[in-house]
């Protein structure tokens, strides 16, 4: 049983991180289509920093790196789509788009080309250290409950400190109070004093990092690798869990942990009735079929940021 | 009188166009841009950029290669190049027609794999005669793509379910699904991917003797033509067409004019599944004759930024179709001639798109341009006379 909850935790925390950075960029008013493309990035900067300078650093140290390159690649990424949506005044679902097939191209191109160059070998990938494990030895024996204190990755711990304090910052902090307001009416923000523009860049690079930051998760739980299967639609997933969970964090939190855990059930499913191994596909349509079930129950009373998509425009009232 | 700027601005005005043929003029200075980005790219990686596009062409069938392998020419290069294009040029203009109701397709990749996948049990492995089987899975093809769009519009209008959402979930469950039938019930064990259809259901003949040449004939190519003139007429000239546009630019006021928003929105999203399918089964069944599980085909969401490229008209998405399959197809070649790195093709394709997103922004610039340039000449003839 524990199972569930370990898979469930490690699946649904990076989801989350990634959300918030959807709900930090879309609740200034900026839609993001685009955290595939950052998460991709993101997990391919960490990769590349560990496999340039991974074999330097002492042994179980090169995976805070590569979580602090991600954060950093996936915040760089994220400003083309923030001078496209803002300065170029693009359409923000298809800069999103863009985004996601450059994203895709690009880390392509640059892997094989640095494997070979730099390294002297054909491959598409940057291979990590395998992450660590921390069982807390009194804790993980409470029953039901101990599943949340077994075989945890280091990063959901990153993911739950990162969260918290993007939690506070968003909705205790002027600057927070700043964001949400480019995102329901910029115009009340211009009059206070503050820069619209500034703000939503700003928004959008903190979703880069986290977005990357979440990349960076799924390249150590799921592969252990850099390679171009990072793309997996996860960013999309992250996106379906912010708009169930009505753009805020809480809720968005939950929606994660559904999907971890519809996921992982499934599969403990499988395992637990010993069905052949392509049974595993049916149980992985569970998260997707359940967002759509509630989607069709909960989506009356969606509300979009309301400034949500549209390019600011001073002279409109 | 004359400002240093001028001539700026005299030159992107003139590369970028105003007023009449606007749109055609950004379409191709946004392809020089890429172009130019292309090729500082290809020097940064010591290649001749001009010698790389030549090759890029030469693969693509516009312009012969230094010599060519038995019953193979320029002719059957290019043949190649429409039979990869066809099942784009239905893609873009699916997702074009959403768009241009304010919906926003991103289900193209999940609606082509359920469209193929369902006219592959159908027909690809019955014994039909040709004539029979073909005419069949394109109506196959364009009824269960339209199905999956009239679900997808009907939860809109229905439950106001967020479409991006709902189609992206479609996306992975048609993808699961499909894969897990394909594993237990029709798989090819060595290839892993589903059986190989039978030539009967095939829409693209492969090896097809013309004089000494062996080419690849795309049979639902004139079809794709079709929609392309079938939709420019729903554009301009029909009602629906006009409604569409309404309300794809605002909602309310189309209530108001008395549209029925809801039927407008379900009728759309038919229409561009329907496409959806057509192009599924053109991809599935014409381009390969087999299904890989679990990969929903990229070919869909490139087919989004092809459908901007075009500016979602729908002669603008051929020909933007055609160029985005001219630079991937013909990277295979340039990338054996010059040894460059093949993944090259997408990324040229990506700043293409990313320039083309720009677009919107460098007409408005050149529009303002032009203003100011205009109240200049105002200001300096009224000066004149005072």
């Amino acid at each position: 049983m524990n199972s569930i909850v370990v898979d469930g935790m490690a699946f649904s925390l990076p989801l989350f991180i990634i959300a918030i950075g959807g709900i930090y960029s879309e609740g200034s008013g900026i839609t993001n289509l685009a955290l595939e493309g950052f998460l991709g990035f993101g997990a391919f900067s960490g990769g590349l920093a560990v496999a340039l300078l991974g074999g330097a650093m002492p042994p179980g140290t090169s995976m805070y790196l590569a979580f602090l390159m991600a954060a950093v690649g996936g915040m760089v990424f994220a400003m083309l789509h923030a001078v496209l949506c803002i300065h170029f005044k693009a359409n923000q679902v298809i800069s999103g788009v863009v985004m996601n097939v450059l994203s895709s191209a690009l880390t392509a191109f640059l892997a094989n080309q640095i494997n070979a160059s730099v390294f002297g070998k054909a491959s598409n990938k940057f291979m990590l250290e395998v992450s660590p494990r921390i069982t807390i030895s009194g804790l993980s024996r409470i029953p039901v409950l101990g599943g949340f204190f077994t075989s945890v990755y280091p990063f959901e711990f990153i993911v739950i400190v990162v969260a918290l304090i993007m939690g506070y910052i968003l909705y205790r902090t002027p600057t927070g109070m700043r964001i949400r307001s480019c995102g329901d009416n910029p115009q009340a923000v211009d009059a206070a004093g503050g820069n619209v523009a500034r703000i939503r860049f700003g928004a959008v690079m903190v979703s880069g990092a986290l977005a990357g930051l979440g990349g960076m998760c799924f390249a150590y739980s799921i592969s252990t690798n850099f390679s171009p299967s990072i793309y997996a639609g996860f960013g999309y997933l992250s996106i379906a869990a912010m708009i169930f969970g009505n753009w805020r964090i809480l809720p968005t939190f939950f929606a994660c942990i559904l999907f971890g855990f519809a996921r992982s059930g499934g599969y403990y499913l499988v395992t637990k009735l010993e069905l052949p191994s392509s049974y595993s596909d049916l149980v992985l349509t569970l998260p997707y079929v359940t967002t759509l079930v509630l989607l069709i129950f909960f989506s009356r009373s969606n509300r979009a940021p309301r400034a949500l998509g549209e390019i600011y425009d001073k002279g409109k009232r | 009188m004359k400002r240093k700027g001028d001539g700026c601005k005299r030159a992107m005005i003139r590369l970028v166009g105003v007023g009449k043929g606007q749109d055609i003029k950004t379409a191709l200075f946004c392809i020089l841009l890429a172009l130019v980005a292309g090729s500082i790219l290809l020097l940064f990686l010591g290649k001749n950029p001009l010698l790389a596009y030549k090759s890029i062409l030469q693969g693509a069938g516009f312009f012969p290669k230094a010599r060519y392998a038995g019953h193979r020419s320029m002719l059957t290069d290019f043949m190649s190049l429409l039979n990869y294009t066809t099942p784009m040029v239905f893609a873009s203009l699916s997702v074009a027609i959403a768009l241009r109701c304010g919906l926003f397709n991103i289900c193209v990749s999940g609606m082509m794999i359920a469209s193929g996948f369902i006219a592959t049990v159908l027909l690809g492995y019955s014994a039909l005669p040709a004539a029979l089987a073909r005419p069949l899975v394109v109506l196959v093809g364009l009824a269960s793509g339209a199905a999956i769009g009239a679900l997808i519009g009907w939860l809109k209008y229905k439950y106001n379910t967020n479409e991006v959402v709902v189609a992206i979930m479609f996306n992975y469950i048609i993808s699961y699904v499909v894969s897990f039938f394909i594993q237990t019930k029709f798989v090819d064990p060595t290839t892993r991917q589903s059986l190989k259809i039978g030539q009967n259901a095939r829409l693209t003949l492969f090896d097809q003797p013309v004089g000494n040449l062996k080419m690849e004939i795309p049979l639902v190519l004139p079809l794709a033509v079709v929609c392309v003139l079938l939709l420019s007429f729903l554009f301009s000239k029909a009602r629906l067409g006009f409604e569409l546009k309404a309300v794809g630019m605002n909602r309310k006021a189309s209530r108001y004019a008395g549209i029925s928003v809801g039927r407008t929105m379900v009728t759309s999203m038919v229409i561009s599944g329907a496409l959806a399918g057509l192009a599924g089964v053109s991809y599935y069944m014409g381009c390969f004759a087999s299904i890989q599980p679990k990969v929903l085909p990229s070919l869909g969401f490139d087919a989004i930024a092809v459908a901007l490229l075009g500016n979602s008209t729908p002669w603008g998405c051929f020909f933007a179709s055609l160029l985005v399959m001219t630079i991937s197809n013909g990277t295979t070649y340039m990338a054996s001639t010059l040894g460059v790195l093949r993944e090259i093709a997408s990324l040229i394709t990506g700043i293409l798109l990313l320039f083309s997103a720009c677009g919107a922004f460098l007409k408005g610039e050149a529009d303002r341009f032009a203003e100011e340039l205009e109240e200049e000449r105002i200001a300096a003839v009224k000066g004149g006379r005072a």
